[in-house]
């Protein structure tokens, strides 16, 4: 069954973290109509903080990377959280915005974003390839290296 | 049916740029729906940087508006790309993010961001009015002056490449 989303999240031995609760006054997903937003979300791990500092000062870009990736994981345990417990209830992956904590004279988001945008195409096939934009931020909550929010398509 | 949008724009004599094509794993735009979402562009011609360097230090206002107002041409672009050249098929744009890359004292974030948002009024009418969120960025990729994305809507009968 390769359409199923789920099935090649078993394929690929992930495994995703606990859909973390948000710190305020506000939701860890909406939905409306077939639209899902997923709010930022941060490199966290089972409530654990990872990938803390700037790039272009504390992390080179594999780490940055890897923290977008782990920002990513995040966005599908909500989305999986919100399309009812499956995968195979998100039609597809619509927008990515990602923020990068660094230096100013940081210059490469692009490639720090990537371990998201690959991941949702890891996971979700063509269904993951999504529109995105990669910016650099001067602070992040907590600290964190990497921000993503997420839009998606529900079946 | 080069009518109305592409026939604005040849009056305004603003040439859309070949449409970015991103370097990664995501893509310059996608559809849901009447929604049409594009990628976070900047003030490129093709895969050439035209603007680069950071408002309060590098470029002057003018030089900041001039960027953006290539940005906004970038987001048409790739709305372009998406419905096959066939702009009239725009109904309006909901939403504008724009990232200006600034020095931490520079405040006319909004100013620089107007160029996007005139530009899409100048060629798309009222409807061409957005929401629109427009920040200081400290830092951009390939240190571009201006990024954007944006959501447009499309008419009803636009056709359904995807």
């Amino acid at each position: 069954m390769t359409n199923s989303h789920e099935a090649r999240l078993r394929d690929l031995k992930l495994e995703l973290p606990d859909p973390a609760a948000p710190a305020a006054n506000y939701v860890p997903y909406t939905i409306s109509g077939k639209t899902l937003y997923v709010a930022g979300q941060i490199t966290v791990w089972n409530g654990e903080l990872r990938y803390l500092g700037k790039l272009g000062a504390d992390l080179d870009v594999a780490k940055g990377a890897e923290a977008a990736r782990l920002c990513g994981l995040n966005i599908i345990a909500q989305a999986r959280k919100a399309a009812g417990g499956s995968l195979d209830g998100i039609r597809r992956a619509l927008k990515l915005g990602g923020f990068v904590n660094c230096t100013p004279d940081f210059i490469q988001h692009p490639q720090v974003i990537n371990g998201a945008s690959d991941l949702m195409v890891q996971v979700f096939g063509d269904a993951g390839q999504h529109a995105r934009f990669a910016v650099g931020a001067v602070s992040l909550p907590r600290g964190v290296a990497v921000e993503i929010d997420a839009i998606f398509e529900l079946v | 049916m080069h009518t109305g949008i592409a026939a604005r724009l040849a009056a305004l004599n603003l040439h859309l740029p070949p449409a970015h094509r991103p370097v990664a794993t995501y893509v310059g735009w996608r559809r849901s729906g009447r929604e049409l979402l594009i990628s976070g562009v900047g003030p490129t011609w093709g895969q050439d940087v035209r603007f680069a360097g950071r408002m309060g230090k590098d470029l002057d206002e003018a030089a900041g508006i001039a960027a953006a107002r290539l940005t906004a041409l970038n987001l048409l672009a790739q709305a372009a790309d998406a419905l096959q050249g066939q702009l009239d098929y725009l109904a309006g744009c909901l939403k504008v993010f724009a990232l200006v890359n600034s020095t931490a004292e520079f405040v006319q974030a909004h100013r620089v961001a107007d160029g996007i948002t005139d530009l899409l009024v100048d060629v798309l009418g009222g409807n061409g009015r957005p929401a629109r969120a427009a920040i200081s960025a400290p830092s951009l990729p390939m240190n571009i002056a201006v990024e954007a994305d944006a959501v447009f809507l499309l008419r009803e009968d636009a056709p359904n490449h995807v």
